[in-house]
């Protein structure tokens, strides 16, 4: 394939070893999950090297077969090699640095900062302006709870930003800037606001030293739309795969970002990341089944992993599985009851026993740990709806909404919201949004028929666009078919109405449901066949009805006696 | 506690030391003494602006003190930078309690000064300490690290605005923060002004807006503020607020401000600088994410500037977060607390709707927003609603309302006429405004139905029997009565003394004043020319009316100045255009004042020629920032057409006439006021062509679309321009049934300067059946000549004196060579008219009638001269353009 397993290894071990060495940590933990991920040859090592790999290769298995296709083109592409870095030394430097790091390593940023504030290297200067960066960030986090007021100011900015930035800009001037710095460099320009001076130094960084995941990941927030991302000018590494799909995820791209892992799954074969990106994209692409199948394999891997398992309490909850959600709420809880995850996974919980004041009080307290927890505020939107407190779920929802304006479940929310308090055509504005981002989604366009059919309203014409393109969409409780015959045939619209009746008879048969829609749909078609004279067809129906019992029954013996006496050619 | 408090403090403690005597250290006299004093209360009634001076400013201040200033300055920058732990703090606060006399010391001991602490500076210094003891730790910190900040811009003023300048203090980069983004508000500021120069020529754009209607949006969701006086463009410079200081100030104070800043977008309308206030709005944001009512001031401003997308979306926003309960100035209902309000959201977007021309997507919302109202019982918004109905149903030209309004309204049964619904629906809002005690949307309702009554001839609903025969005609004293009310609303204002002052809309008023304090407090104020003015105009500055409350009041006199105009007084509505432009054009908006503008320069153009309208037109446009997209605009350019046809430049007639009908279809919907303008325009300039038919033709199709709109009075108009185009055909016979029938419509809507116009016609027209008609053409001009001569223009005027002539010269009964007087004299003040107008057509006629009148009483030198003034005017008529006509490049 188109990485070299081993040069990848390498290349990994020494990016662990110098991430460590800058207290990058979160990098260097992604980096060293990508090691382990890379599939080791089994006939070389003993089972015990193995232990976090077993059992994936199912999953590599479901796969497997898109594999092929879809790495084919991307496998052609030739990476280039980026040299790895040469550390500087020295030893009174080093004592100094080794110091600085192990008041780092002790949360005392700004005596790192201090200790480091004479020396010169590039190592020791990230490292001191990373530590006043942290100081910087600790202190505007207490001053936003200390001048908290009325109006929630959220004026405090990071104090270091300015000093930082400047002695960046320095150091970037006269050229003896590292690829380090430069990441920190762009982080400060982020925060500053300055997103495209920002955008080019990301890409400078990360095309210096890809392994770096928490640049790529900065540079990923900085692409909010295809184009931008398009417009990057970056080297070909396998970083860079890795980047793309995940970039590809957030732009909604998912069937994109799906091939991407896929082909990246063939070097990282065991990357637990992997997995949970590609649970990720087949959540959003609402494929459940899949997606439970590779949580509960990773829960069995990684029994301590809280990242992304909100996800898998969501699917738990559409599938109304009471016992597996408790087990996931009581592990995370037990294992870090203060992660937004958890409350999350826990609200989720309660939120399915119907206890919603409870449920509130879990997402509540996940948004005080994060706010800007897209879907808390999502989730929490929908137990307001629960308990029919309409104010705060639009206020949540609207909240949403303002994080990502991408989030059609939000969007759809608030017009469930004003839809509830009788405002269906002040609803509409929200549904068109929804619709707009996801007009995949049958169920929202259900939503959106059925608010034009409301009585205060009753615009049917639109409402049977709206079902049209639901009955378009893999519509999978069959409401649009039905709903469509009904509205045409409540506009007269005969021809129309046995068309969709007919349809809709169809798919009840394959799908072996009985019920009174089927009744329905009989009669009516019975009637408009013998009023089509189309007997034959009608007599059809009419015995068909004969089977129900009740007062459609009779109506078919008397259209059956009408069929056959107009068929006797009685003029 | 901000630091700008605590140097105050610093003064009060200057101004009373603990047991000094009468004139403490440095003061010289007691007059000195009492100024500082003064000068004080001034600075604790301004000292909840949104915006404190710094350090530098506030001392710029203490320069009234003269030899004083040194001293003052010195000790205040002494002491706060004396202050350098949280400890010397504590102390200094721990003093100030010493300068107040305790409550016990009843006794006053007139040599000591002591600081009595229910006086202004007592309360003042108690509020100080009270908020120093509460702060916490950490706010003492916050307020040590913003004194530091607050001194360092004096004594640093250069090391900010540069880069590079090394400095290891932790403040400077906030402060460098903070001047890069004042900067940046600046530079977009005028940078906008400047590209709005450039395009303020020749971009013909005309923005349709109903401001009346939108004052009422923010009766319900924004506060009033006080007015003050300011001239527009000085407004403009000190526009971007700066929100600079690092921390927030109380919400009061912004609320206030951003009430004020709403008045002023509605106000100004578009020329309004959207982006430089959009940035600020952003800042204040994120400064503040709670503060929703930013939302709404977000979708005001995009809503001025045509961003359709942008105020739907700010909107929604604004609902979503407030629930509707924000902002609104009266108190809601118990039931509705829990629900929210979100009907004023669909009434604020269906007025949105109608302000983006698409009426009947308004009147969708505003059906819902009724529904809603009447499923949550909120009578005021209801009653809102309603009112927002008939203004759309009023302004709109719907000539079918069924189907948009479901049937499941009760207050419009859908077999009537639009015009009948909309009197239901204008009395039923008027009682329903009246006893909910709502005095402002009292008057608009007034105001409204004067307007309908203006125009609308009034039938009872149900006739029944044989007594049921009325009269069909407007009833012009109903209007003057609506009127009356609709005005009497200021006076029920000024009674009221509580007036509702809300969210600090006085502090704002104190920050306008605020930069003038000292002079006026300090010395005695000057006697400039601004104090001489009418007392009713400064009693209107100085009154506590809300502005809202101005603007209904000044729209009153605007509407009666259009039925003055209509009924044929032109003087009444001169001076009511007149008073308006006096009285209202600070608190009214842009639009209405480009109106009375514009009424007050056509005047000019009617009665006194050219000249002097265009003169006007140039001083009224420099009072707008952009003219093309204000209400001037059309005037000009019915100006410039009128002149065109005048001096028979035909083509330039055509073009002028072309662009006033794109401005009729603007993106925001049709006007059909200029639409019906631009096409009798366009009769006009094909009637002046001679090309007869067409001008028919044209007329023809406006008579029908004036009829299914319901516009009679616009009607009367194109009758008689009928009757005009058979008249010029010299078809005489033809054109009588038109006068007549133009004359009943005057009749029945109290058109009488028209009607008197129509009169002239029809006596030109039977003229034309020859001279045995002239004796009864001659009375029915007679009949018309008191209202012509009292009232019309100089067109009108002149006419009647040719025609009179005309009569004369043809009715074989008069000897006009025995009697040349009766004929001359009129037609001279014709041709004196005509001349004024550059009328050449008509002033060609008037000379050669007087030539041969000369000629037959034998004044052959006077004869010569008219005879050579025909031919001027003859030769200026076939040679239409001069290149050095400096009114051609106007356009």
């Amino acid at each position: 394939m188109g990485v070299n397993k081993q040069n990848c290894r390498n290349e990994l071990r020494t990016a662990i070893q110098q991430l460590n060495d800058r207290c990058l940590y979160s990098a260097s933990k992604w980096a060293a999950e990508q090691l382990v991920g890379i599939e080791q040859d089994p006939t070389k090592y003993p089972p015990s090297h193995t232990r976090l790999q077993r059992d994936s290769s199912s999953i590599l298995r479901r796969f497997h077969c898109t594999d092929e296709i879809t790495s084919t083109p991307i496998a052609g592409t030739s990476y280039v090699s980026t040299p790895v870095l040469e550390e500087d030394n020295g030893d009174v430097d080093s004592d100094l640095y080794v110091l600085a790091k192990s008041y780092f390593n002790c949360r005392e940023y700004r005596r790192a900062a201090h200790v480091l504030s004479d020396q010169t290297g590039s190592k020791a200067l990230f490292l001191k302006c990373y530590a006043l960066y942290l100081a910087g960030e600790k202190r505007k986090e207490e001053e936003t709870i200390e001048l908290e007021g009325s109006l929630g100011e959220s004026n405090t900015v990071n104090s270091e930003i300015v000093s930082i930035e400047r002695d960046l800009a320095a150091v970037r001037k006269n050229g003896s800037i590292d690829s380090f710095g430069l990441y920190l460099y762009g982080l400060v320009l982020k925060a500053k606001g300055n997103e495209n001076l920002a955008r080019t130094i990301l890409v400078e960084s990360v095309n210096a030293y890809p392994w770096n995941w928490t640049a790529w990941l900065t540079l990923q927030s900085l692409c909010t739309t295809i184009d931008t991302l398009n417009g990057l000018k970056l080297h070909n590494h396998w970083m860079k795969d890795f980047f793309l799909a995940s970039t590809y995820h957030e732009l909604r791209m998912h069937n994109e970002s799906l091939a991407k892992y896929d082909y990246l799954q063939s070097t990282f074969g065991s990357s637990n990341y992997i997995k949970a990106q590609i649970a990720k994209a087949q959540y959003s692409l609402r494929d459940f089944e899949n997606v439970e199948v590779v949580f509960e394999e990773l829960l069995r891997i990684d029994p301590y992993r809280i990242d992304d398992m909100d996800m898998y309490s969501n699917v738990l909850y559409a599938k109304e599985c009471f016992s597996g959600l408790s087990y996931l709420a009581h592990q995370v809880f037990l294992t870090d009851k203060y992660r937004p995850e958890s409350c999350c996974i826990i609200g989720n919980y309660y939120s399915l026993k119907g206890l919603h004041e409870k449920s509130v009080m879990y997402f509540k307290r996940a948004l005080k740990l994060d706010k800007n927890y897209l879907s808390a505020w999502t989730l929490m939107g929908h137990e307001y709806v629960e308990m029919k407190n309409t104010p705060a779920a639009v206020d949540a929802y609207r909240r949403a909404v303002d994080i990502n304006p991408c989030d059609y479940r939000a969007w759809y929310g608030l017009g469930q919201a004003y839809e509830m308090m009788g405002m269906p055509y002040y609803a509409l504005h929200y549904f068109k949004k929804s619709v707009f981002l996801q007009p995949g989604d049958s169920r929202l366009w259900i939503a959106m028929a059925q608010c034009y059919e409301r009585d205060e309203i009753r615009m049917h014409e639109e409402a049977i666009k709206c079902y049209r393109r639901a009955a378009s969409c893999n519509d999978r409780e069959a409401i649009a078919l039905h709903r469509l015959a009904k509205l045409h045939s409540e506009l007269g619209q005969n021809q129309e109405a046995a068309f969709y009746y007919k349809k809709d008879l169809e798919r009840m048969e394959e799908e072996e449901r009985e019920g009174p829609n089927m009744v329905e749909a009989l009669l009516f078609l019975a009637t408009y066949c013998r009023a089509q004279e189309r007997y034959e067809e009608a007599e059809v129906y009419c015995t068909r009805l004969l089977d129900y019992n009740g007062p459609e029954k009779e109506k078919a013996k008397s259209l059956l006696q009408a069929v056959k006496l107009a068929q006797s050619g009685f003029p | 506690m901000t630091p700008h408090k605590v140097s105050i403090c610093i003064l009060l403690q200057v101004y009373a030391p603990s047991g000094q005597l009468s004139v403490p250290y440095p003061f010289d006299s007691i007059s000195q003494h009492n100024r500082l004093g003064l000068f004080l209360i001034a600075l604790t009634k301004s000292c909840d602006d949104i915006l404190e001076p710094t350090l530098d400013e506030f001392l710029k201040l203490l320069k009234e003190f003269g030899v004083l200033y040194n001293w003052l300055t010195d000790h205040v920058t002494g002491r706060l930078s004396s202050l350098s732990s949280p400890d010397d703090l504590f102390t200094f606060f721990s003093e100030l309690r010493g300068i107040l006399a305790g409550l016990e010391t009843s006794i006053i001991d007139d040599d000591q000064i002591n600081l009595d602490p229910n006086s202004n500076l007592g309360m003042y210094l108690r509020r100080c300490m009270l908020a120093f003891n509460t702060l916490s730790f950490e706010g003492t910190c916050h307020l040590l690290t913003n004194i530091k900040t607050y001194c360092k811009e004096v004594f640093s003023p250069y090391e900010m605005s540069h880069l590079d300048d090394a400095s290891n203090d932790p403040e400077a980069p906030l402060e460098y923060e903070n001047m890069d983004l004042e900067n940046i508000v600046l530079q977009n500021f005028t940078e906008e002004l400047e590209s709005r120069k450039r395009s303020n020529e020749r971009v013909p754009f005309h923005n349709h807006s109903s401001k009346a209607l939108f004052s009422l949006v923010e009766d319900i969701t924004v506060s009033p503020g006080q007015k003050v006086k300011r001239n527009h463009r000085s407004q403009m410079q000190t526009q971007p607020p700066s929100v600079e200081s690092s921390d927030v100030r109380t919400n009061w104070q912004i609320q206030g401000y951003m009430s004020e800043q709403a008045d002023m977008i509605e106000k100004l309308g578009s020329s309004f600088p959207m982006s430089a206030f959009e940035s600020v709005l952003k800042l204040l944001q994120k400064v503040a994410p709670e503060l929703h009512r930013v939302h709404f001031l977000r979708y005001l401003n995009s809503l001025y500037h045509d961003d359709y997308s942008a105020a739907l979306e700010n909107l929604s926003r604004y609902f979503d977060y407030s629930a509707g309960m924000e902002g609104s100035d009266f108190v809601p209902p118990l039931s509705c607390m829990n629900n929210g309000r979100y009907e004023i959201a669909l009434l604020t977007l269906g007025m949105t709707h109608f302000h983006f021309g698409h009426p009947k997507l308004a009147l969708k919302v505003l059906t819902e927003a009724v529904r809603v109202c009447q499923m949550h019982s909120d009578d005021t918004c209801l009653a809102y609603t309603l009112t927002a109905i008939c203004n759309l149903l009023s302004e709109v030209g719907i000539s079918n309302i069924t189907g948009i309004m479901g049937a499941s309204d009760s207050h419009v049964s859908t077999s009537m006429s639009v015009q009948q619904q909309l009197f239901l629906l204008l009395r039923r809002t008027l009682k329903r405004a009246d006893s909910l005690k709502l005095k402002r949307l009292v008057a608009s309702n007034q105001l409204a139905l004067a307007k309908f009554d203006l125009k609308h001839v009034q039938r009872p609903l149900l006739s029944f029997g044989p007594k049921a025969s009325i009269q069909l005609r407007t009833s012009p004293t109903n209007v003057c009565k609506k009127l009356r009310l609709s005005s009497q609303l200021i006076h029920q204002f000024d009674n009221e003394s509580s007036v509702v002052t809300i969210d600090g809309a006085l502090s704002t008023s104190w920050l306008k004043n605020q930069r003038k304090p000292t002079t006026t407090l300090v010395f005695p104020p000057e006697s400039g020319p601004e104090s001489n003015r009418d007392t009713f105009y400064s009693w209107l500055q100085s009154s506590s009316v809300p502005g809202s409350v101005l603007q209904l009041v000044g729209s009153s006199y605007l509407v009666s100045a259009t039925s003055w105009e209509l009924y044929g007084s032109a003087s009444l509505a001169q001076s009511n255009a007149l008073l308006f432009a006096n009285c209202f054009a600070d608190s009214s908006s842009s639009a209405d004042l480009a109106l009375a503008y514009g009424k007050l320069i056509q005047h000019l153009a009617v009665y006194k020629g050219y000249k002097e309208a265009f003169a006007a037109l140039k001083i009224a446009e420099a009072k707008f920032l952009s003219v093309s997209k204000s209400g001037i605009l059309p005037v000009k350019l019915q100006l410039l057409h009128e002149r065109a046809l005048h001096r028979g430049h035909l083509k330039l007639a055509q073009q002028i006439c072309d662009e006033l009908g794109v401005l009729a279809s603007s993106v925001t919907g049709v006007d059909m006021e200029i639409k019906t303008e631009a096409s009798l325009r366009r009769a006009r300039t094909l009637l002046a062509a001679n090309q007869f038919s067409e001008a028919a033709s044209v007329a023809h199709s406006l008579f029908c679309k004036c009829y299914k709109f319901n516009m009679h009075v616009e009607n009367a108009t194109v009758l008689l321009f009928l009757a005009e185009i058979h008249k010029r055909s010299g078809n005489g016979v033809l054109g009588i049934p038109y006068a007549l029938a133009s004359l009943s419509f005057c009749e029945s809507f109290n058109l009488d300067l028209l009607r008197a116009a129509a009169t002239l016609t029809l006596a030109e027209l039977w003229l034309l059946l020859g001279p045995r008609h002239a004796k009864r053409a001659l009375n029915l001009i007679h009949s018309a000549f008191p209202i012509i001569l009292g009232q019309g223009g100089l067109e009108l005027q002149s006419r009647a004196h040719i025609a009179e002539a005309k009569c004369y010269l043809s009715d074989s009964s008069i000897s006009v060579s025995e009697d040349p007087d009766i004929v001359v004299d009129s037609l001279r003040q014709a041709c004196e008219g005509l001349e004024a107008l550059e009328y050449h057509e008509m002033a060609a006629e008037a000379y050669y009638l007087m030539a041969i009148v000369l000629d037959k009483s034998g004044q052959m030198e006077q004869r010569e001269e008219a005879a050579a003034r025909f031919k001027q005017h003859i030769t200026a008529l076939e040679n239409p353009i001069k290149p050095e006509d400096p009114l051609v490049n106007l356009l």
